[in-house]
């Protein structure tokens, strides 16, 4: 089990490092392969979440590491998404860094947790899987964000070089920061509003974690935090015109938020999310 | 069968002379048909572009080269003292070196230029359709388009805007995706306004609108692009509207200031603008563009992208010759083999025709032999000559040049009166 766990890590480690290798070079067999080898990562990883789930007998959802490992195959199958539909291979070397980068903690940690009678609730599942998935939109508008800013600083200082001759159009890539996050918004509303649901009907639960399920807890205060931001970025884009770099730096402050909420409030701080 | 390419590009000869030299005025098909007519060449392809005139072909003898030269005088109604200096020819490998050189376009007069390798699939296809084409020039081509393909893909000799009509656009393109929908703005109607508003014309914008301080001016360009007119008062409203403006007016002063780009700015809810300012002096204050969203690129930093892109391509050119030179040489062998194998077949032929008579002459001799020693014997006999011609033929194929091979099948042919024949 503990090699297992591994697997998807090598492949997402290979796929960044093909990924990085077209950015670099540019050629179209290296693109091709990247992504092969990143659809493969992403099938050895939804076999490996099978496995778990048939082994458990529930979905791995219980606790930061596995929802980790659940974002990082969410990501992966959004971007390839996003791939196959634009042929825009670009952000491939960025996302699959992040996609190789956090799939070490569930390879480090691969026991799934029990479940407590807490999470048997279907709409665990479904605030869970909600949340994760506005976290992969809004990884990808931070992604997005940031190579927004990189071209537009080197259109802007008149050199035109390494992102100039890689990127797609600073148009394109602002279209697509914004439809991120409104997928990403999107799904955070409806993870918070299932969340909330089932919070109160734990409510009356002696556990001590259904007891600290209040919005001064950080991991609660903090998603709520994310939620103020990325309504007002969708708000400002649409009502004040903050396009283009205003909005890739919110989404870089967003995103940089929800990591936050997801590594050390996950594991660390917070009372009422310490599954 | 013998490979050559004959006939002048821009390096040879002066423009003047390439002028007159022009298959496609009369098509090519009459001169394929004319080339044909006079029996110059087994297989041919005429390759016509504005910067050269060449033919390709394959024939019998060496001497076809200088007879497809004076038909081009010929054709051409060019005197033959005068084409003649200018006349290049290449022989065998040099040919393909020659034809992949161009189809790659490190032999065009902007290196790198995209049009050249259509141009040489063009000129293909028509001598095909004409059914002027052979197994020789058939591979020559097929190479030629795998070549270009391959310098296209793998180097970046292609890559970057050359002009600074084109490393505009390309800016345009960066910064709005696609063209097409988008608003222009040109100010002025002088030369420089008229030639970079027809080439965004060329491009798909959306709405072309023209502001000059003489409004006849305008609206006399705005009716040959389809565009509109604007008074010179009104251009601040335009300015706001538009996406890409260029100005070419000229004004010795500014005709935008940045207080009027920012005004501009306003009410666009952070819509970006791409100023193009390709007048002397300039027409756009530099200060504008430090404002947010805007893109301001004068004709010298246009002109210093386009530097810097001839500057990359020159440095892609030994990386495309290297591909170049690796498909020249397994032309080269494909050739050769082709000059060798016939030979090769016909002398084995022989050898075996011999040993099958021996064997038939001793007949009544090995009658009498038990059936495994006759089969002995015609494994020995077999092996023998097997032996016998395993190194010459080893030689053969492993000769330095065409010449070599070519002499070695000739003397082969002369020594054992052999009759081989080329497969087409």
């Amino acid at each position: 089990m503990t090699i297992t766990a591994w697997v998807p890590f090598v492949f997402y480690a290979a796929a960044a490092a093909l990924y990085i290798a077209h950015f670099a070079r540019r050629g179209p067999r290296s693109g091709r392969t990247a992504t092969a080898v990143l659809g493969a990562a992403l099938v050895a990883h939804t076999f490996l979440i099978g496995m778990q789930t048939m082994q458990a007998g529930y979905a791995p959802l219980v606790g930061t590491t596995a929802a980790i490992s659940a974002f990082v195959w969410l990501l992966g199958l959004s971007y390839l998404y996003v791939e196959l539909t634009t042929d825009e291979r670009a952000m491939g070397a960025f996302v699959s860094t992040l996609l190789a980068a956090l799939s070490i903690l569930p390879a480090l940690n691969p026991a799934i947790d029990p479940r407590p009678a807490l999470l048997r609730s279907p709409l665990f599942t479904i605030h869970v899987m909600s949340m994760l998935l506005a976290y992969a939109s809004f990884a990808l508008a931070f992604v997005l964000g940031i190579t927004y800013v990189l071209l537009f600083k080197e259109i802007k200082a008149k050199h035109l070089g390494f992102f100039y001759a890689r990127l797609p159009s600073l148009q394109v890539l602002d279209v697509m920061n914004g439809r991120a996050v409104v997928v990403g918004w999107l799904f955070l509303t409806c993870g918070l509003a299932v969340g909330i649901v089932w919070a109160s009907q734990i409510a009356g639960s002696p556990d001590p974690r259904a007891q600290a399920m209040h919005p001064t807890d950080p991991k609660i205060l903090i998603a709520l935090i994310c939620w103020a931001i990325y309504s007002f970025a969708l708000f400002a884009r649409r009502a004040i015109g903050w396009s283009g770099r205003r909005a890739a730096y919110l989404s870089a402050i967003g995103f940089v938020i929800v990591l936050l909420n997801f590594l050390p409030v996950g594991y660390f701080l917070t009372r009422s999310h310490n599954f | 069968m013998r490979l050559f390419a004959v006939g002048v590009s821009h390096r040879t000869a002066p423009v003047e002379l390439r002028e007159t030299v022009d298959f496609a005025r009369r098509g090519l098909d009459v001169a394929l048909a004319a080339l044909r007519q006079r029996d110059l060449a087994r297989e041919a392809v005429v390759l016509s572009t504005c910067n050269r005139a060449e033919i390709y072909a394959g024939a019998e003898s060496d001497a076809a080269a200088e007879s497809c030269g004076r038909f081009i005088s010929e054709f051409n109604g060019v005197s033959w003292d005068a084409l003649a200096p200018h006349l290049v020819v290449y022989r065998g490998p040099e040919a393909a070196d020659h034809l992949f050189r161009v189809a790659a376009g490190l032999d065009s007069l902007v290196v790198g230029e995209p049009q050249i390798l259509g141009q040489v699939k063009e000129a293909y296809s028509t001598a095909s359709e004409l059914k002027a084409t052979g197994a020789l020039t058939h591979r020559l081509f097929t190479t030629a388009f795998s070549v270009g393909k391959r310098v296209r893909s793998e180097t970046g000799l292609g890559e970057g805007a050359v002009s600074v009509s084109y490393a505009a656009i390309a800016l345009a393109r960066k910064i709005f995706g696609r063209l097409k929908g988008l608003h222009v703005l040109v100010l002025g109607a002088g030369e420089m306004a008229t030639l970079t508003a027809t080439h965004l014309r060329a491009q798909e914008v959306g709405r072309l609108t023209i502001a000059s301080r003489t409004l006849a001016s305008a609206e006399s360009l705005a009716r040959d692009l389809k565009g509109d007119a604007v008074a010179w008062a009104a251009m601040p409203q335009a300015l706001a509207a538009a996406d890409i403006v260029v100005t070419a007016t000229g004004s010795p002063d500014p005709v935008l200031t940045r207080a009027m780009v920012e005004e501009a700015m306003r009410p666009r809810r952070g819509r970006p603008i791409f100023l193009i300012d390709i007048a002397l002096p300039r027409d756009v204050e530099p200060d504008a563009g430090s404002l947010d969203q805007v893109f301001l690129y004068n004709i010298d930093d246009l002109q210093t992208i386009v530097n810097e892109n001839l500057a990359r391509r020159g440095s892609e050119v030994q990386r495309a010759e290297s591909i170049v030179r690796e498909e020249v040489e397994r032309f080269r062998a494909w050739m050769q083999s082709r000059d060798i194998v016939p030979t090769v077949v016909a002398l084995r032929q022989q050898f075996e025709a011999i040993r099958q008579s021996e064997l038939q002459r001793l007949e009544p001799k090995l009658a009498g032999l038990p059936p495994d020693a006759r089969a002995r014997v015609d494994e020995i006999t077999h092996l023998i000559v097997e032996k016998l011609l395993l190194t010459p033929t080893e030689q053969l194929k492993g000769a330095d040049d065409e010449a070599t091979a070519l002499a070695y099948a000739d003397a082969l042919n002369r020594l054992f009166k052999l009759r081989a024949r080329e497969d087409e």
